[in-house]
């Protein structure tokens, strides 16, 4: 099947800056794609792209496996990181009117946004005007916004922003909801913490260029575990391991880094002749420190 | 189309709804009405009963103007003042008596006094007019036009003729002015025809100043408050632009419509006897020209707020509007400015040129289609220009709306605005 969205070597520049480079993308169906990268990295820019708002200079994108048209926008819920709602019209007025636009009936366009503001707990304030709201309630409208014509491909830039943890993580579960009815959803964020948590695939985006690019998994296997934390009770001799590259101790407690291809288990072996061990755990390198190293080392390059 | 008709539905329904649209459409003409009466209040101050003294050594010569200034009451312009004027004839008297004449004035038990001293030998009297201030309301011309007459009278009669025959040789002789169109002639008047170029020139202007600038203000607006990256995200910019062309540009016509309709029923009756029995025909203007007027007046309109709009979307902020107002009124100003050469010269190339030229059309054109029978396929290539430019505009307002969003703080300059054409 066709991924639903698809960016080949697409590149855009302005004026003097390069905002994209040779940026290669695949969304399928049913999958959480995060856009990840610093601030300036070019995650605006490609999601632009994706959405005809800005064309790309090379390269081509396509949606539901066809090159761009406007057409296939109607299949695609789009939240920009700038919010932008008319802040003197009422809520309900506003979300029948974006409903509208992309295509909805009236009486269609009402309906859902009922059953939207009923769920994201907003419906008391769906008589108000949009100025009078919190920038939280303003959020969970634009949310609103873009999911009211249920697309098939929802497109968000940094979706949480802003967002305290209590509606960050009910707009999060909304998203894992649609997701799992075979929806595609891709958002940028910078932060790495809630990629990690939410994210089936990722791409790294630095300097316009991607960096580091697959499912969560894959990425994540490309990097050694190496760091090891162990919780134990008697001698800490093992220490002295061939295969520790250092360590910090605690009390019962130690944290290590292994050297390049150590071996974990023989660790493991050579650590459970000289004490008790209540904790063994060969810790995977979080998003962060993935990140950290390879735009650290695509520096240094 | 079907956008462009939702974004013009809110953007009427909104504004139409809005407490300032109410509040305008209330506000204006009673502030009109405020204006017109105090000024027709000044009028009636300045226009009370007037008394005036003519004074001459010769009581025979005093007489006939008091009978030509009186007889001049009812005519012309100053008609309702003259008509409250009342002339007292003191004679005969001499210079020497003129001081108290001068008191009566300063005193203002008189509005003032000509005084005519008839030389004997000479035909021309010596003439002095003296009023309380000055401000002249009778006028120097009637004055020399009553002595004048006077004069002739008083000279004919002693050469023998009758005061019939004198009235009829002094009467103003009717003159009928007549110009060609289609081939017919037909009564003209080059007064009578300026005053479709006005009304098209002041109601243009006026819906340009005020509402044309407001599409340039909501597409600010829409630009500041960031909705239009989700609407962009879901609409063409052609129809965004449109739509609000169409939308901001009705609430406008809907505003000046309900104001139009209310001056009718309110002057229904005075409006048909300032036009006479004739109506507009006897004013020289043809249904034809009527309806080209509403098209030329609607066509302007929204030339120069698709002109509004596309400057509205090279700005970041609202109050950088502002400095557009002058741009767009420009072209108007031209073709007022040549309002004497255009009923002059309706027919010259540069006319003609001036007449195509979609800034200028609506205001030339109706000049001089009151002036000539102007060629269909120049009518035609007007509207097919101005509706192309208009078009073209809109075209290039949401191009440059839409890199807008790439765009912060700055203004750009024309080369980038021109490169952003070619964007996207």
């Amino acid at each position: 099947m066709a991924p639903l969205a698809e960016l080949d070597r697409v590149s855009k520049r302005y004026e003097q800056k390069v905002a994209v480079h040779d940026l290669n993308l695949r969304i399928e169906a049913g999958t959480m794609f995060g856009l990840l990268g610093p601030n300036g990295a070019g995650k605006t820019s490609s999601i632009r792209m994706m959405v005809g708002i800005t064309a790309p200079d090379s390269g081509t994108v396509s949606l539901f496996g066809r090159p761009f048209t406007r057409e296939s926008l109607k299949r695609v819920g789009y939240l920009p990181e700038e919010r932008g709602l008319y802040r003197k019209m009422k809520v309900m007025d506003q979300l029948l009117f974006m409903g509208q636009l992309h295509g909805l009936t009236t009486e269609l366009a009402a309906k859902r946004s009922h059953a939207w503001c009923e769920r994201l707990n907003i419906l008391d304030a769906a008589q108000n005007k949009t100025e009078e709201l919190s920038k939280g309630m303003q959020q969970k409208i634009q949310f609103i916004v873009a999911l009211l014509h249920e697309p098939e491909l929802i497109i968000m830039d940094e979706p949480f922003a802003g967002l305290d943890p209590v509606n960050a993580t009910l707009l999060q579960d909304t998203l894992l909801d649609l997701k799992k009815t075979g929806r595609a959803i891709v958002f940028s964020t910078h932060r790495m913490d809630q990629a990690e948590k939410l994210c089936d695939e990722i791409c790294l985006i630095h300097r316009g260029e991607a960096v580091l690019s697959g499912s969560m998994r894959a990425v994540k296997s490309r990097y050694e575990r190496n760091r090891v934390i162990i919780d134990f009770e008697g001698d800490d001799k093992f220490l002295s391991h061939e295969a520790i590259a250092e360590y910090s101790e605690f009390p019962g407690h130690v944290e290590i880094r292994l050297k390049e291809h150590g071996d974990a288990q023989a660790l493991l072996r050579g650590a459970q002749q000289q004490a008790r061990i209540y904790r063994f755990e060969l810790v995977e390198p979080s998003l962060e420190e993935i990140f950290i190293q390879t735009v650290g080392e695509k520096v240094d390059a | 189309m079907r956008e462009a008709l939702l974004i013009a539905r809110r953007e009427y329904v909104e504004r139409i709804r809005s407490k300032a649209f109410r509040v305008s459409t209330l506000l204006i003409p009673i502030v009109f009405g405020l204006i017109f009466g105090i000024g027709a209040f000044s009028a009636k101050l300045t226009g009370g009963p007037k008394h005036l003294v003519l004074a001459s050594n010769d009581p025979i010569l005093a007489e006939s103007v008091q009978a030509e200034l009186l007889a001049l009451r009812g005519e012309g312009s100053r008609r309702e003042q003259a008509s409250r004027l009342s002339v007292e004839v003191r004679a005969p008297v001499t210079g020497s008596e003129l001081a108290a004449l001068n008191a009566e004035v300063e005193g203002k038990r008189i509005d003032g006094y000509l005084w005519l001293d008839a030389k004997p030998g000479t035909t021309q009297p010596e003439a002095t007019y003296t009023s309380s201030g000055s401000g002249d309301f009778f006028g120097k011309e009637r004055i020399q036009y009553a002595i004048g007459h006077a004069l002739v009278r008083e000279e004919l009669l002693k050469r023998g003729a009758t005061s019939e025959g004198i009235a009829a040789l002094l009467k103003d002789v009717d003159l009928k002015t007549l110009h060609l169109k289609n081939g017919e002639a037909v009564a003209s008047d080059a007064g009578k025809s300026f005053w479709g170029a006005y009304v098209m020139t002041f109601m243009l202007y006026f819906a340009v100043v005020f509402y044309g600038v407001n599409v340039a203000h909501s597409v600010v607006s829409e630009k500041t408050s960031r909705v239009f990256e989700v609407l962009l995200a879901s609409a063409k910019p052609e129809s965004l632009m449109l739509g609000k062309l169409l939308g901001v540009g009705a609430v406008g016509l809907t505003q000046m419509g309900v104001w139009i309709v209310f001056i009718l029923l309110l002057s229904a009756s005075s409006l048909g006897m300032t036009l006479g029995p004739g109506g507009l025909a006897a004013y020289g203007v043809t249904p034809l020209q009527v309806i080209f007027f509403v098209l030329y007046f609607l066509l302007g309109f929204f030339f120069y707020s698709a002109l509004s709009a596309g400057l509205g979307a090279t700005v970041s902020q609202e109050s950088e509007v502002q400095q557009f107002t002058m741009i767009i009124v420009l072209p108007q100003v031209i073709g007022l400015m040549l309002i004497v050469y255009i009923l002059g010269n309706p027919g010259a190339w540069p006319v003609v040129l001036l007449s195509l030229f979609p800034p200028c059309t609506p205001i030339v054109m109706s000049l001089r289609m009151a002036a000539m029978s102007v060629p269909a396929w120049q009518l035609a290539v007007s509207l097919v220009l101005m509706v192309s430019s208009i078009y073209g505009m809109v075209w290039i307002a949401s191009r440059i709306y839409r890199v807008g969003i790439l765009m912060y703080g700055k203004r750009p300059t024309l080369p980038e605005m021109l490169r952003w054409l070619k964007y996207s």
